[in-house]
């Protein structure tokens, strides 16, 4: 059995009187995809948030490969000491930076040897197949490549954990499909442990090792899913 | 029947003809007489000696002005964006406060409290601050204590602009210091800039003050010319730099702010808190500022007011100029206020570069100097004929303040505008209503709050105005800041300070008005 790189105890997030989380548990293997599904207002996005470090539990606590970041109400590591790579439903994407530089400013405030930037700015760009736009601004950009600009952001660093929170719900559904099976190739080709939310039942299908219900705050089910692709 | 574009257009093209012949005509009629004649546009594009002097005095003027105002408002709006302060909106309304004050009030408390015999000096136990309280240096800083609200305004509003989604994502690889730095604050950093664009338009249009601290530069030769010397020719050649520095500056501005001048949208999601460990320090230091910009002029001028025998007597003795400031102030706000509303519907519903051009051209009306506004208006309306009978009455006043205040009540009732989703005068629309009703039952009654804040903003511009009034005053008229501009060399400093803070404290009163009207109309 692998190593948790992701452990969620008994985790409670209220805003005011509504439960948003509500002793929520969870535990992902390293290198695993989980898909946490369910319908708006579920919890998801908040779990997600309260993973990422930019809300903080009001019980429980949370653990990244064995090391306890969040716990006894208040937040113990900040966002951005946690090694994680985030993918926003909305992408924001710096419209003030260049494709390079919004991955250039990732690297920079994780110390990186200023002599591998380049080198790994190309590989994450590459990775994702957009280096060509490396000059351009993202409002320059389809949302497509968007959408890839921000998955090289969150890759760019060789994050341990990649979370993302419904990235490709603004899509059109054929961009979807070729932007879901991409983000399968590279989950898998990197190995990289991944939480990913959605509503989108295809999205489970085609990602995840294991699907996690949330509904009102709670998790409601747990099952292991042999993904679509490899099925096929 | 559908019968929108009738009286939409009648109303809207009524609206923007009243706003040519009130706003633009004497600025075009000013620049049309100064270049006409060649020789005339010559004069007025040669840099003498002693036009280098007045220009070199404006530039540092205003660009001291806009540095030090930037320097104190932006971190200031900065702090009310990003950290939860004690007490936010009193103390963001105390911030704001001192750009309410007539510049002139500001820059009469600080002649009385670098003086010899001030507060400086009778707590330094020497005199320390009289040597230099009429210079260049004393104006910079009572300028920037009166404009600095602008840039914390402008500051805090793109700040609040950002989408907290933008940092969260670069807090989650960087410290809270460098996603300020690298991410929050070069997104604002074009509205902090245009901001102090418009300070420095400000500052270089101002008369009130550089007149009474004595220091020589455009606005005050232009007064001088035109009152002191009679000379109208060269008035109008003076104005002609000092117009275009300011017209060329403020449409840099608008600009650089495009849409965000009429726009009012907030980011999404919920702001992370960047600057909570901040919190202490910038609390502090906005309660300095208020001590510093509204509590000290405010404490001088009444410490200087005790002296005099009898308030009452004072204020008795000027009771026609306080009587026709504050009826004169009222009709002018009223009058304003009535055609800002069309013309800011307009601008809310422009798209495109209509909508981009007619921002710039209402910032560039608002950031011509008064001094020159009023030159424009004598040449325009002093003359035989029709125009000459309204010359030489109050209603000169009224026309001063449709040229001086329409464009900023125009601007900011677009904002308000912009509340208003078209889709609701659609709905009016199918329902059956005429453009007019839908106006003044489902748009109007949207953004009634707008209307009554540029009322009120447009009655204490009115109210401290100077610049204009001084110059189109009908003989033997005077309004209060006119009184307290020409009695100070002749009059006891206790008599003048009573009237000055009889001033500055008349503006709170439409204030706590409209406090008490928003907190009515939100409450339903």
């Amino acid at each position: 059995m692998s190593a948790a790189a992701l452990v969620v105890t008994n985790v409670t997030k209220r805003f005011g009187a509504h439960r948003a989380v509500d002793s929520v548990s969870l535990e992902v293997a390293v290198g695993d995809a989980v898909v946490i599904l369910g319908p708006s207002g579920c919890g998801k996005t908040t779990l997600l948030r309260l993973i990422a470090g930019l809300e903080v539990p009001d019980s429980g606590e949370i653990s990244l490969n064995g090391t306890k970041v969040a716990g006894l109400g208040r937040s113990t590591v900040p966002p951005h000491q946690r090694g994680i790579g985030l993918v926003f439903q909305d992408l924001a994407l710096w419209p003030h930076l260049t494709v390079r530089n919004n991955l250039e400013f990732v690297l920079g405030s994780v110390k990186s040897p200023r002599g591998e930037r380049a080198t790994r700015i190309y590989q994450a760009l590459n990775l994702v197949r957009i280096e060509p736009l490396s000059a351009r601004y993202p409002h320059e950009l389809s949302g497509g490549e968007q959408q890839r600009v921000a998955l090289a952001r969150a890759l760019v660093s060789q994050p341990r954990l990649l979370l993302l929170d419904e990235p490709l719900s603004s899509l059109d559904p054929e961009l979807r499909t070729t932007l879901r099976a991409e983000l399968a190739r590279l989950q898998r080709d990197l190995g990289v442990t991944m939480v990913y939310v959605t509503h989108d039942r295809d999205d489970a299908a085609a990602l995840a090792d294991a699907v996690v219900e949330m509904r009102a705050g709670r998790i409601v089910s747990v099952s292991k899913l042999t993904r679509t692709e490899e099925r096929v | 029947m559908w019968r929108w574009p009738s009286s939409r257009t009648v109303v809207v093209g009524s609206a923007v003809a009243l706003f040519v012949v009130c706003c633009l005509l004497p600025i075009g009629y000013l620049l049309f007489t100064s270049l006409s004649s060649a020789d005339a546009a010559y004069a007025a594009l040669w840099i003498d000696a002693r036009q280098r002097g007045l220009l070199w005095n404006t530039a540092l003027l205003g660009t001291g002005t806009a540095l030090l105002a930037t320097a104190i408002g932006a971190p200031l709006g900065l702090a009310l964006a990003r950290t939860a302060l004690p007490q936010k909106a009193l103390l963001r309304l105390a911030l704001a406060a001192p750009v309410l004050l007539p510049p002139y009030i500001v820059a009469l408390a600080w002649t009385y409290l670098g003086s010899s015999r001030g507060i400086v000096s009778a707590l330094a136990g020497r005199d320390l601050l009289s040597e230099w309280t009429y210079t260049l240096p004393a104006a910079i800083i009572v300028l920037s204590v009166v404009l600095y609200p602008l840039a914390m305004l402008a500051t805090e509003v793109a700040v609040r602009r950002v989408d907290g989604r933008l940092e969260e994502a670069a807090l989650v690889v960087a410290p809270a210091g460098r996603v300020l730095w690298r991410i929050t604050l070069p997104l604002v950093a074009p509205s902090v800039f245009a901001a102090a664009l418009v300070i420095f338009v400000l500052a270089v249009s101002e008369f009130g003050v550089p007149g009474l601290l004595r220091v020589r530069v455009y606005t005050t030769e232009v007064f001088t010319a035109f009152a002191a010397l009679y000379d109208f020719s060269r008035a109008i050649l003076v104005a002609v730099p000092l117009l275009l520095l300011c017209v060329v500056v403020a449409a840099l501005a608008a600009a650089i702010l495009g849409e965000r001048l009429v726009s009012t949208r907030r980011g999404s999601g919920t702001p992370p808190a960047l600057l909570d460990a901040w919190r202490k320090p910038a609390a502090i230091a906005a309660i300095v500022v208020v001590i510093v910009a509204l509590g000290v002029p405010l404490v001088v001028l009444v410490r200087e007011a005790m002296g005099a025998p009898s308030w009452s007597a004072v204020v008795g003795g000027s009771g026609d100029a306080i009587a026709n400031s504050l009826l004169l102030a009222a009709a002018g706000a009223t009058a304003v206020v009535s055609l800002a509303v069309w013309l800011g519907y307009a601008r809310a519903r422009a798209r495109g570069r209509i909508g981009q051009l007619a921002d710039v051209l209402l910032l560039v009306v608002f950031a011509v100097p008064s001094t020159i506004v009023g030159v424009g208006l004598i040449g325009l309306w002093n003359r035989p004929g029709v125009l000459g009978t309204v010359y030489g009455t109050d209603a000169m006043f009224l026309l001063a303040y449709l040229a001086r205040f329409v464009p900023v009540a125009a601007l900011a009732l677009a904002a308000s505008t912009r509340y208003v989703p078209v889709s609701h005068e659609e709905a009016a629309a199918v329902a059956g209503a005429g453009w007019l009703r839908t106006m003044s039952r489902i748009v109007v009654p949207q953004i009634r709050l707008g209307v009554a804040a540029a009322w009120v903003i447009a009655f204490i511009l009115a109210f401290g105005e100077l610049g204009v009034s001084v110059l189109v005053a009908p003989p033997g008229e005077a309004t209060l800041p006119i009184r307290i501009y020409t009695i100070i060399a002749n009059t006891p400093s206790s008599n003048v300070a009573v009237l000055a803070l009889l001033q500055a404290t008349v503006i709170f009163v439409p204030l706590a008005g409209l406090g008490a009207l928003a907190s009515v109309w939100e409450a339903r």
